[in-house]
């Protein structure tokens, strides 16, 4: 019994990598990903971060680096928030703000980065379900498209960085390897953000992988941010105390008697 | 590039530029003798601030001013509080309207073009009159002729109004309602603009009210810190649209500018300073008129939608 036990043990050991390696070959390819930081911390001297999400793929197929038939795509977004378009129209000979559109479900930060161009790794109908690309986002389900409050929507967001395509933006390393970088501005919007990181082969979605990470205020910014929104009175009135103190403060340090 | 994250505006601003433009408002009050909020607001409105930030923010600003202002005059004796304390409550009520118009049309959208046209209107209006003003008082002591003297103090149609009331520093005698609705209108004007509206309650004070000249500046400062802190406030609870450290910035910027100001405008004569004072404010006004008149360069705007209180 106990020497049975120990030449199954035996043969596991030494025939196992053989196995595995035979089993390599036919099981489907698995993406792995993660993001260089999990938390970004927004404080006085924030000016924007640059964040690096890497990851690898199990099981490749490739037989050599330069031959991997793989293309990445990756998205990161934000917090979904409404946001209002509105047009300026000349009315009385003065330009104010005419028709408006409101949008429910905005990505407040949006980036597609790809291997290559996404649109040429696979099809509309294999991308659209997944959200990649601006115009595969679905920002409310009510709005009617056609006019310019949608697409100027993308291109304001874009403006101010907050939606990004980059294209060939993801690199390969080895066989297996890949990486990617986002820049997130100074606006950068605070809240739950995940990335997604999609494998494709021939176009074909093989696998995917999700993380998250979070953006939020630190230090003297929390603080003034929290008062803010959710202690009002409490802000307004210590930023009244404040104010009489610095006059109090100037009077008996500069005055002339 | 000393950038400065500011929090609640959620923008990132040049940490020079806003103390800078403190000091040169701080520099120009001093000078002028002015609250110089009416300049600040659309300053920082040109610096990129949104307005409803800038109006909020700048009537913090002025809390400060006003209250070193008010305690210089208070140890002079210049302080009517009776009369400061009836246009107070007027003002609050004036701010408190002033706050949630500006809300209002925050949530349409219209905030920003209203502001700048009321600008445009009371800059345009008072620039001018200062401008000519100046220039009569200049060419006057040109041909050598005396300064005009003020008239006499005579009965209108304010005393016979009922709630009279006795104001021992003004030396008057007369309704509490001219007051009260002069509170009023500031106080909305105030709260809409971000300013503390000295430049219309002094003019009302000494035509409408008749109150001597040395107790007016006392007792509009009295006035300007109840109005603009109860703006503050509301602006805080109603509009989420204060920033502390924005207003920490200008105030910072204000006290520094403020002892070169007082030194500066010595130095000049008073129409001389209201001449270029008038200049100041009427190219401020031509700047904001260009800016409702000139077609945008983008017809599209993108603004988170606020939500109500």
């Amino acid at each position: 019994m106990m020497r049975q036990a120990l030449a199954f043990l035996f043969a596991t050991l030494v025939l196992s990598p053989g196995l595995c390696a035979a089993e390599e070959r036919q099981r489907p390819e698995q993406v792995q990903s993660d993001i260089s930081m999990r938390e970004i911390s927004i404080q006085s001297n924030f000016t924007g971060v640059k964040i690096v999400l890497f990851g690898s793929i199990d099981f490749s197929k490739a037989p050599s680096p330069d031959e991997a038939p793989y293309d990445v795509i990756m998205v990161v977004r934000g917090p979904e928030i409404p946001l209002v378009v509105r047009r300026k129209e000349r009315i009385a000979g003065l330009w104010m703000n005419g028709e408006s559109k409101t949008f429910s479900e905005v990505p407040a930060f949006y980036a597609v980065l790809a291997s290559r161009p996404f649109r040429a790794i696979a099809s509309e109908e294999t991308l659209k379900p997944l959200g990649i690309g601006f115009t595969n986002l679905d920002f409310s389900k009510t709005t009617d498209a056609g006019d310019g409050f949608r697409a100027s929507l993308i291109r304001l967001q874009q403006q101010r960085r907050l939606f990004q395509e980059s294209d060939d933006a993801i690199g390969f390393i080895g066989r297996s390897l890949f990486r990617g970088s986002v820049d997130l501005p100074v606006n950068v919007p605070i809240g739950r953000y995940i990335t997604q990181v999609y494998l494709f082969r021939h176009g074909k979605l093989l696998s995917q992988s999700q993380s998250s990470l979070q953006v939020h205020k630190v230090g003297f910014e929390r603080v003034v941010y929290m008062l803010a929104y959710r202690h009002p009175l409490t802000y307004g009135l210590l930023a009244v105390l404040m104010a009489m103190s610095a006059g109090l403060l100037a009077w008996t340090y500069f005055r002339r008697e | 590039m000393l950038q400065v994250y500011l929090p609640v505006a959620e923008i990132s601003v040049n940490l020079l530029v806003m103390l800078g433009l403190g000091a040169a408002i701080g520099f120009l009050s001093g000078m002028f003798g002015v609250g110089g909020g009416f300049l600040l607001t659309p300053l920082l409105i040109f610096s990129g601030i949104p307005p409803a930030i800038a109006v909020a923010t700048g009537a913090n600003q002025i809390v400060a001013s006003s209250v070193s202002g008010a305690l210089a005059q208070w140890r002079r004796g210049n302080i009517d509080f009776r009369m400061g304390l009836v246009l107070s409550i007027g003002g609050v009520a004036g701010a408190f309207a002033g706050v949630l118009l500006v809300g209002l049309l925050n949530r349409l959208g219209h905030a920003d073009v209203f502001i700048s046209l009321v600008y445009v209107i009371f800059l345009g209006v008072i620039g001018s009159l200062m401008l000519v003003e100046s220039l009569r008082a200049m060419w006057r002591r040109h041909a050598g002729k005396p300064a005009m003297t003020r008239k006499p103090r005579e009965h209108t149609w304010i005393h016979g109004l009922p709630f009279k009331m006795r104001f021992q520093r003004s030396r008057l005698y007369i309704s509490a309602l001219p007051p009260l609705i002069i509170g009023v209108i500031v106080g909305l004007l105030a709260s809409v603009l971000g300013a503390g509206g000295g430049f219309i309650i002094v003019p009302a004070m000494i035509y409408l009210l008749r109150m001597p000249t040395h107790i007016v500046i006392g007792t509009s400062l009295f006035q300007i810190i109840f109005v603009t802190a109860v703006t503050t406030v509301l602006y805080a609870t109603m509009e989420r649209s204060l920033d502390v450290v924005l207003a920490i910035l200008l105030m910072i910027g204000g006290v520094i500018g403020g002892q070169f100001g007082a030194n500066a405008g010595q130095k000049l004569k008073g129409e001389q300073l209201r001449l270029l004072l008038a200049i100041i404010v009427l190219a401020v006004a031509a700047r904001l008129l260009i800016g409702l008149l000139v077609p945008p360069s983008d017809l599209y705007s993108l603004a988170p939608v606020v939500m109500g209180p």
